[in-house]
Formats: structure tokens, sequence, C-alpha cells
């Protein structure tokens, strides 16, 4: 009996989970259809597939958002920044935890302090920084601001993985007669993998889909990310869905893209970030 | 100075450079700007005490602003945790299919809220209004974007849509890591499912439902992408949060930025208050437990 009930309440659940998932992916699945259909034909059929499945849509809509220029603009300025996030919050990271002191506790302190202040406290000062240094525009500029940026929470993860870490071998190192560059190069970052690794998966998350400072920053369309294209075009398209549904569908395409191969590795980095 | 501090100086110099130009200044600054009449159009800016937040007692638009952002925070705080404590813990008492739906679940925070917001629009505006019309759903017969009695709650679908998966990943790591002997000798002691979650779960992942609530709090004080993506801040300033009123006030209408910042600063002593308030007294509660 009680196995009947414990099979039912499974199926039952299951149930439900399957009609949420459904409900959480349907708008997307919408917009995948409807991307290929006519405005006439959403008009009338909104739920079903294409009746002729319309490439027109997206053909406009690559070359209109100008689609691999911006794209590459996003992949450029998403890996310079992490590149600059990496560097200098592992080297950080790592010394303050390995350094007691006062100062050392004192520059950790700074650092933790300002994740709780808000972006829309520091945006108009910053674009007012961007503006004196010159560095408003280009998106290497853009860069070095999402590296300061991100550096805080990033030195705190390098901070508490590398407490974690026996200090034997980097005394064993020292003894062979490495000197602390090489120390760090060549014994120390290798360790760091798994965090750096945690913190790739989150800050590629974060400025990939930032819209807010890339929108402040970049004026230029020619260093406009993707995000930037879409919403420009999507006010000149102006309810013309169609074309539209296209353009998002071309916008959400390398997220999904990245997401298939890689969910693993995402869900259980942005686990690891969230519990530390 | 003795050299391991200078090492430590060294090794942390790129990093002191970039954080302190790019946020410590600009943080710094916000507050000095706060106490100036500094106007975007006007190079000069002068110092004029607290007249900027005396402005911020009688500006409607930015109480009201504030109003709409508390109403969004308790609904978000409340449906964000349930929804996705509740998917989580489902999800784990499932024997098939954990993999699959989690993955499910969390896709929609890989989207930006821009078009995830974009995306939203065409479900508000075409696909609910055909549904109306060819099945008779009279319930999503509403203006879902252009009254603001509804579009509260639009921007509240999307927001939920949006972030759930990210707080059921959260509350899934907690629950794995409630050992499960406990969970075995509570049911051998003769408890039920019901009574196993609330007498051993619950307290053993309070930590994980406070740093929940945590996440919920400050990102939903700091929404944006969702209310500038779906309704501009509109009808009128009806959807406007205090985010949205800051940059527009800043970047969109006369750039004044001495009083924007000032609307800058209360919204960071409100998100500081209300964290600290609500870590201390659940912190507080996890350890009587």
């Amino acid at each position: 009996m009680n196995k009947v009930i414990e099979k039912a309440s499974q199926i039952l659940l299951l149930l439900v989970m399957i009609i949420l998932a459904i409900f959480v992916l349907s708008p997307i699945i919408l917009a995948v259809l409807n991307s290929f259909k006519t405005n006439g034909e959403i008009y009338t059929n909104i739920l079903s597939l294409p009746e002729t499945w319309q490439f027109e849509n997206y053909v406009k809509a690559f070359t209109k958002t100008n689609y691999m220029k911006s794209l590459t603009n996003t992949i450029f300025l998403v890996s310079l920044s992490l590149f600059g996030i990496i560097f200098v919050s592992s080297l950080a990271g790592y010394k303050l935890a390995r350094t007691k002191s006062r100062l050392s506790s004192v520059i950790f302190f700074v650092f933790i302090i300002s994740m709780l202040i808000p972006f829309h406290s520091i945006m108009i000062g910053l674009v007012d920084v961007a503006n004196k240094l010159n560095v408003q525009g280009p998106l290497w500029g853009l860069a070095l601001i999402y590296t300061g940026i991100g550096a805080p929470m990033a030195i705190f993860l390098y901070h508490g993985f590398t407490k974690n870490i026996p200090l034997e071998i980097e005394e064993a190192a020292l003894i062979d007669g490495c000197n602390s560059f090489q120390l760090f190069t060549k014994i120390v970052f290798p360790m760091l993998k798994p965090i750096t690794a945690t913190i790739v998966i989150l800050n590629a998350l974060w400025i990939w889909n930032d819209f807010l400072l890339p929108l402040l920053m970049i004026s230029d369309k020619e260093n406009y990310t993707l995000l930037l294209s879409t919403k420009m075009l999507f006010g000149q398209y102006n309810s013309d869905w169609s074309k539209i549904l296209a353009l998002l569908v071309l916008a959400l395409l390398p997220v999904i893209l990245v997401y298939i191969f890689m969910q693993k590795y995402i869900v259980k980095g942005v686990s690891d970030g969230a519990i530390k | 100075m003795k050299s391991k501090n200078k090492q430590l100086l060294l090794f942390c110099l790129p990093a002191l450079l970039l954080y302190s130009t790019f946020v410590l200044y600009p943080a710094i600054g916000g507050f000095w700007y706060s106490l100036t009449d500094w106007n975007g159009l006007n190079p000069t800016k002068e110092y004029v005490g607290f007249i900027n937040y005396i402005e911020l007692l009688e500006d409607e638009n930015f109480i009201q602003s504030l109003k709409f952002t508390m109403k969004y925070v308790v609904y978000m705080v409340i449906l964000q945790n349930v929804l996705a404590l509740f998917i989580a813990i489902v999800i784990e008492s499932l024997n098939k299919g954990k993999k699959v739906l989690r993955t499910v679940f969390f896709f929609p925070n890989m989207i930006s809220m821009i078009i995830g917001g974009f995306i939203w629009m065409f479900i508000f505006t075409r696909v609910f209004p055909y549904l109306v019309d060819e099945y008779g759903v009279l319930f999503l017969d509403e203006s879902w974007i252009g009254d603001p009695n509804f579009s509260f709650y639009s921007i509240l679908i999307l927001s939920l849509w949006g972030s759930v998966g990210y707080l059921m990943i959260i509350y899934i790591a907690a629950l794995q890591s409630v050992p499960g002997s406990l969970i075995e000798a509570a049911k051998i002691d003769g408890a039920n499912k019901l009574q196993v979650i609330w007498h051993i779960t619950r307290p053993l992942i309070a930590n994980s439902i406070t740093i929940g609530i945590f996440v919920s709090l400050s990102s939903s004080f700091k929404v944006f992408d969702q209310v500038y993506a779906l309704t501009g801040g509109g009808p009128g300033r009806a959807t406007q949060v205090v985010s949205l009123n800051i940059f527009s006030e800043a970047f969109a209408m006369q750039s004044r930025y001495g009083y924007a910042s000032a609307k800058a600063v209360v919204l960071f002593l409100i998100i500081l208050l209300i964290t600290g308030v609500q870590l201390a007294i659940m912190k507080r509660k996890e350890v009587e437990m």
C-alpha cells in the first residue's frame, strides 16, 4: 500500500514539475517559433508551427544589427574583462590570505566593504571619472572598469580558497630557490584553478548580460555589444514582431549554445560561488 | 616598512589601482556630489549642504518610486524564496529527471533581462490577447503593459522567471548537504515527510534561507533591466523603480547629477539598513536553533 502511494506521489510531483518546466520554457519556444513566421501568421496562428519557415527575418536582423561585429565586440569585452579580473584578483587575493599583518586586514576590508554598494550609487561618479580619464568609449576602457568593479568579489573568493591550501608546497618551492613571482605563476596559480573556473563563470554571466554600464559608456555604434545593438534596433522596429523575434533569438543564440554544452559547469560554478 | 608588507602592496597594486579609480573614488564622489548643485550641463559645482536631501522629502516622483520599489521587494522576497524552495524540495525528492529539471529551471538565469523582457513583452501583448480571443482565457484579458495595476504583475512575472532558478540552485545545494542518516532516523521514529521537512531539514538549511533572503532583498532593491525593458517606468511614471528614477534624473532629463547622487545615497542607505537588520535578526535565530 505504502509503495503505491509513494509511486503515485512521485508521478504526481514529476507531472507538476514538467508542467512548470514547460511554462518556464514556453516564452523562448514561442519566440523561436514565431521568429520564422510572417507578421500575418503571427496574428492568426501564434501557437502553431510556421506554415512556411521564413528565414528572411533572420537575414534582415543579421545584417541590420551588424551581428558578427556586435558578437565579436561582446566576446572581446567579456574575455578582456575576465583576463583583467583574474589577473589582478588572483595576485591580491592570494597574497592577502598569505600575509598576516594589520595592513593586510585593512586592504581586505576596503575591498570587501564595496560589495554592499549598489551600482547606481557609483554610476554618476563613474561616468565622470571615465570622461576625465578618456576611457569612456573604447571596449578596453570598459574592460578596465569591469575589472575594477569585479575585483572585490573575485578577491574574496581567491582569499577564501587560498586559506584552505596547505603552506608546505609553497615553502618547499621557496627552499628550492623559487622567487615569489615564479612561486605565484608556476606553483600557486595552477592550484587556484578550481576557484578560477568559478570566477570565470560568474563574471562571464554578469558581464555578458550587463546592460546599464555599456549603455552609459558606449556611444559609437562600432563598439556596440550584442545587448546594445539589440536594444537600439528593438526601438526602431516598433512592434514589427517577426523581425524583432528573429533579432532576439539571434541575441540569445550564443547563450543557448554555451548553456547546452557547459550547463554542468555553469550550474556547479554558480552553486559554488553562491555558497561562499 | 616591513618587506612582507612591501610585497603585499606590490601584489595588490593592480587591483587597488583599478578598484580605487572605478569603485572607491566614484562611491566617495557620490557622497560629495550629493551635497552640491552639480548639473551635467554646467561644469562648476558648488557646495549647497543638505538642500538636495530636503528637496527629496517633497519629491513626489521619488517617493512614489520608493513605494513602488518597496512593494516589488516584498513580493519578490516572498515569492522568489517560496517558489525556489518549493521547486528545490520537489526536485530533490524525485527519483528521476532531477538533472534535466534543474537545468531547465536555471536556464532563464542565463538570459539578460533586457532580452527576456522583450520576449515577455511579446507574450503579454501578443500571446495573451490571442489566448483570450481564440480560447476564451478571460483572466488574461487585461492590459498587461499599459495598466499600472497589471504591469506590476508583468514585471513580477518576468523577474521571477529570470531569477528563481538561481535561488533554487542555492537551496538544492543546501538540501544535499543535509545528512541522509538524520532523515532516516526521523523516519524510523515515525515522522512523515512534512514533519521531516519542518523539524529536520528546515533548521539545517536555515543558513541558506538567510542567504536566499539576503540575495533577493539586495537584488530586488536594485531592479533595473526588467522595468527598463518591459514598461520603461510607464505609463507615465507609474512603474518607475528607484534605480530608474535615479537613472533618468541623471542621464535622461536635466542631468541633475548632484540631486541624482542624493537619491543614490538614499538608496544605498536603505539597502544597507534593511539587509543589515535582516542579517542581524536571522543570524540570531540560527544560533538559537
